[in-house]
């Protein structure tokens, strides 16, 4: 069931499909921007249209009762598509200079019934005289000015670049069709906030206005947001400082730039065909089914291997592996099918994440070339590196998204080859820059350590802690690039300081500074050691000091490194405050300057603010915990390996000590026992005492008892005592 | 370089040389023409014969005049001018020199 209507067209009234209609409009519509450069465009149209109403008349006095979809669309056939046509005529109906400026002044000797009003004001991106990308002679053309004005504004204001870039993937070709009907950049004044900018992008690219409004605000919520605390240099302040005033400019010169869409048609015309998931899954289809077939058929490829080798392994072989090609086979290939694609799309998101993490991370670190790049020659090899080694894949990568989401198909190859050219060049540039930095650092100074006047070196006790100017040594940035702490316009300062903790020889407390240095030769080298100035000073027990090396961009970054030795005498106490936390402290173990990095906060037993006592075997907490490394790591290294003394004398020491603490434990143990044991044993005595007591107690009793009873027998036995004695006389008898 | 581009630009070159020798020997409208070229067997598309008469009419080598039809709009049908005569004369010598030129070449006499 479809509703009919109907239309007056050329002169004659028609009955006609809905969507027959919308597709005869939307034909009509796509041959009107086909013939856009055409001087005669409105007449062929007319010429068209009144054939097309012909066929309408013809097929209507058949006996249909309206024009259907099918009759629209074999019309269509014979007359061409404008990708047809263009086939065709090969392009060739761009054939004069002088058209294309009357193509964009206004004509509207408009003839036709229908009410399409055909604005013929547009910005197209021209083609035919461009130089780049055709941005500067379409604007010119726009405004019926000469395209070298723009151009020459263009390269003048620094903005230009990034704009063209823009205009150059939002502005659509004067070539551009997609499926016969133009997609045009419109601002939508029905979703409108500010200009509808954002609204007509979000409809071109057919997703959700909102993000295109959120891309143009991030930088001012950040900015809201005050993220310009975290430092001058931050990522997202780089974002925020040179973008929120960027994406202003750009959304008035799009609202400027961009006409906004009155009409149906070109509310139409701005959503055009739809570049939906749809259309981007079949591209995407497209480009994997390439892969397909180069996967298929190294999968067939493997298939004959295994026949073949199964040919060889004679008949019961053959048939085996034949099986095997066939319903194993199928299986392997599919799975190696589904593997391929899934390395294959690891690696295309890795090398685009890789890609994209370079390129913040090197724009963050920008800054910081002024202090490691010695002359003019190596700083522009960084500009050629940034912008070409990683800034032309970045657009590259970016316009390749955009055209492939917009199904922008021109066949560019001079736009390929341009950017495989300036990436080359990035390397090149990349190449020598590596290697005339390394050059630079290519020698090590010679350690020196130098003595550090106290002025009272005889205290009980030493506080080390920083230098009161924080500022600089914030270390909150999202990101962080060892060894650099951070830094500001003309100094950068450099975390490399370490603090190592040993025993003095006397009784005064000592500091020694070694001082290192990379350069292009070791003289050099050792004066920029020299030059590394690192402040130590010393407030009764308050040992100040430097928490990192200020660089400065004469002087340059060369792995400039400090190492500060604090000589503790034995009975003397030594604290290193939190706010020298930045820094690594060892304890006077035997270090090799390399293993430094293999160190870490974990493994090291020193705990900062936390003050230690300097003993005759090794530094100690006040309760006595010995501060060190305690792992076998060390211990087993030096045991068998090391010939030093010195360092036998530790591990001796080292174990002794175990053994010591080993022997108390036990001891301690033994007494515990013991009491335990001696408790027992009193209470048991005292049980028996009692007992003991107990007993006598009866024995008494009985005793008396028994005195009772001899008493009360000696009375009886005086009472009876004849007769007793005559019995017992009696018995004497017997 | 594939045939299909190679062939098209051929006809493409001649495509002039043939509309104007069928309006030559009579007034026609379009659709004629385009049955006359698909009986010779040389198959265009409708959209690209307008704009190529409305280019040759625009250089005034044609003219045309309107017809009342039955069938619907009143037609245009086109004729040569003086001026497109003379170009179709030009266009025929030119035609047959090349023509001749390449069946020599191509080793085809005549």
């Amino acid at each position: 069931m479809k509703k009919v209507i109907n239309i007056n067209f050329q002169g004659a009234v028609v009955p006609i499909e809905e969507t027959s209609y919308e597709l005869l409009k939307q034909y009509i519509e796509s041959l009107r921007h086909y013939f856009a450069n055409e001087e005669g465009r409105d007449e062929i149209i007319n010429d068209i249209e009144s054939r097309i109403s012909e066929l309408f008349q013809e097929r209507l006095k058949k006996g249909s009762t309206c024009i259907s979809d099918d009759d629209v669309n074999s019309i269509i056939k014979n007359m061409g598509r404008p990708q047809d046509l263009e086939e065709a005529e090969n392009g060739e109906q761009f054939n004069s200079a002088a058209n294309t400026k009357d193509e964009f002044k206004e004509k509207r000797e408009s003839n036709h019934q229908d009410n399409w009003n055909w604005k013929g004001k547009r910005l197209y991106r021209d083609e035919n005289h461009k130089i780049l990308g055709g941005v500067c002679s379409g604007i010119a053309a726009y405004f019926g000015i000469d395209p070298v004005i723009v151009r020459v504004l263009f390269i003048v204001s620094g903005i230009g670049f990034l704009l063209y870039l823009l205009l150059w993937i939002f502005v659509p070709g004067s070539n551009m069709l997609v499926n016969g009907v133009r997609k045009r950049l419109y601002r939508n004044p029905d979703g409108k906030i500010i200009g509808g900018v954002c609204s007509g992008i979000g409809s071109y690219f057919n997703f959700n206005p909102w993000l295109p409004r959120i891309i143009f605000l991030i930088p001012f919520i950040s900015f809201f947001f005050r993220w310009g605390h975290i430092g001058p240099l931050t990522f997202p302040n780089f974002i925020t400082f040179s973008f929120s005033p960027g994406t202003f400019i750009i959304y008035i010169i799009l609202w400027l730039v961009i006409p906004e869409a009155h009409t149906t048609s070109e509310k139409l015309e701005m959503k055009g065909e739809k570049v939906d998931l749809n259309s981007i899954k079949n591209s995407v289809v497209e480009e994997m089914k390439g892969v397909k077939e180069r996967v298929g058929k190294l999968g067939k490829e493997a298939g004959s291997l295994a026949k073949e080798k199964g040919g060889e392994m004679g008949q019961e072989m053959k048939f085996a592996a034949k099986r095997t090609s066939g319903v194993l086979g199928n299986i392997i290939v599919t799975l190696f099918k589904v593997f391929a694609y899934f390395v294959l799309g690891c690696i295309a998101l890795a090398l685009i994440v890789a890609l994209f993490s370079l390129a913040v991370v090197s724009i963050g670190l920008f800054p910081l070339k002024e202090f490691v790049l010695t002359d003019g020659w190596q700083s522009a090899l960084a500009w050629g590196t940034l912008i070409f080694f990683i800034g032309v894949p970045v657009i590259g990568v970016i316009t390749f998204i955009i055209r492939r989401i917009a199904r922008i198909k021109s066949n560019n190859r001079m736009m390929r080859y341009s950017f495989i050219g300036l990436w080359l060049l990035g390397i090149v540039c990349f190449g020598s820059l590596i290697a005339s930095v390394s050059s630079d650092f290519r020698r090590t100074s010679s350690p020196n350590e130098e003595k550090v006047f106290l002025a009272n070196p005889g205290v009980q006790s030493l506080e080390v802690s920083s230098l009161n100017n924080n500022r600089y040594y914030r270390n909150n940035r999202w990101f962080r690039f060892e060894p650099f702490a951070n830094f500001d316009d003309d100094t950068v300062f450099i975390g490399n300081v370490r603090i190592k903790i040993e025993k003095s020889l006397n009784d005064n407390f000592q500091i020694g500074l070694i001082k290192m240095c990379n350069g292009d030769t070791r003289r050099h080298a050792d004066t920029l050691a020299a030059l590394i100035n690192f402040n130590i000073s010393q407030n009764d027990s308050l040992l100040l000091a430097d928490r990192a090396i200020s660089i400065n961009t004469t002087d340059k970054f060369r792995n400039q490194s400090v190492e500060m030795i604090i000589y503790v005498p034995v009975g003397h106490r030594i604290k290193v405050n939190k706010n020298m936390a930045y820094n690594r402290v060892w304890i006077n173990g035997p270090w090799r300057h390399d293993d430094w990095y293999n160190w870490d906060d974990e493994d090291f037993n020193f705990k900062y603010g936390v003050e230690y006592i300097m003993k005759e075997n090794g530094l100690y907490t006040l309760d006595g915990i010995k501060a060190g490394k305690e792992d076998d790591w060390n211990s087993n290294d030096e045991d068998y390996n090391s010939g030093s003394s010195d360092s036998n004398q530790q591990i001796y020491r080292y174990n002794r000590n175990k053994l010591d603490s080993l022997r108390d434990d036990k001891e301690r143990q033994i007494q515990k026992m013991q009491q335990t044991v001696d408790s027992l044993k009193h209470m048991k005595e005292q049980q028996i005492i009692k007992e003991k007591d107990s007993l006598r107690n009866v024995k008494e009793k009985v005793e008396q008892k028994i005195e009772k009873l001899d008493e009360q027998r000696a009375i009886s036995a005086k009472a009876y005592l004849r007769p007793a004695s005559e019995s017992y006389n009696f018995i004497m008898h017997i | 370089m594939n045939i299909d581009n190679t062939a098209s630009q051929m006809r493409k070159g001649v495509l002039e040389f043939c509309i104007l020798s069928i309006i030559k020997l009579g007034e026609a409208y379009p659709s004629d023409i385009i049955d006359k070229m698909k009986a010779a067997n040389l198959n265009i598309l409708e959209g690209t014969l307008y704009p190529l008469l409305t280019r040759l009419k625009n250089a005034e080598f044609l003219t045309y005049r309107w017809v009342e039809s039955n069938s619907g709009p009143p037609r245009k049908y086109f004729s040569l001018t003086e001026k497109g005569a003379e170009f179709y004369n030009e266009l025929e010598s030119t035609w047959m020199e090349l023509a001749n030129a390449v069946d020599e070449i191509t080793g085809k006499k005549i």
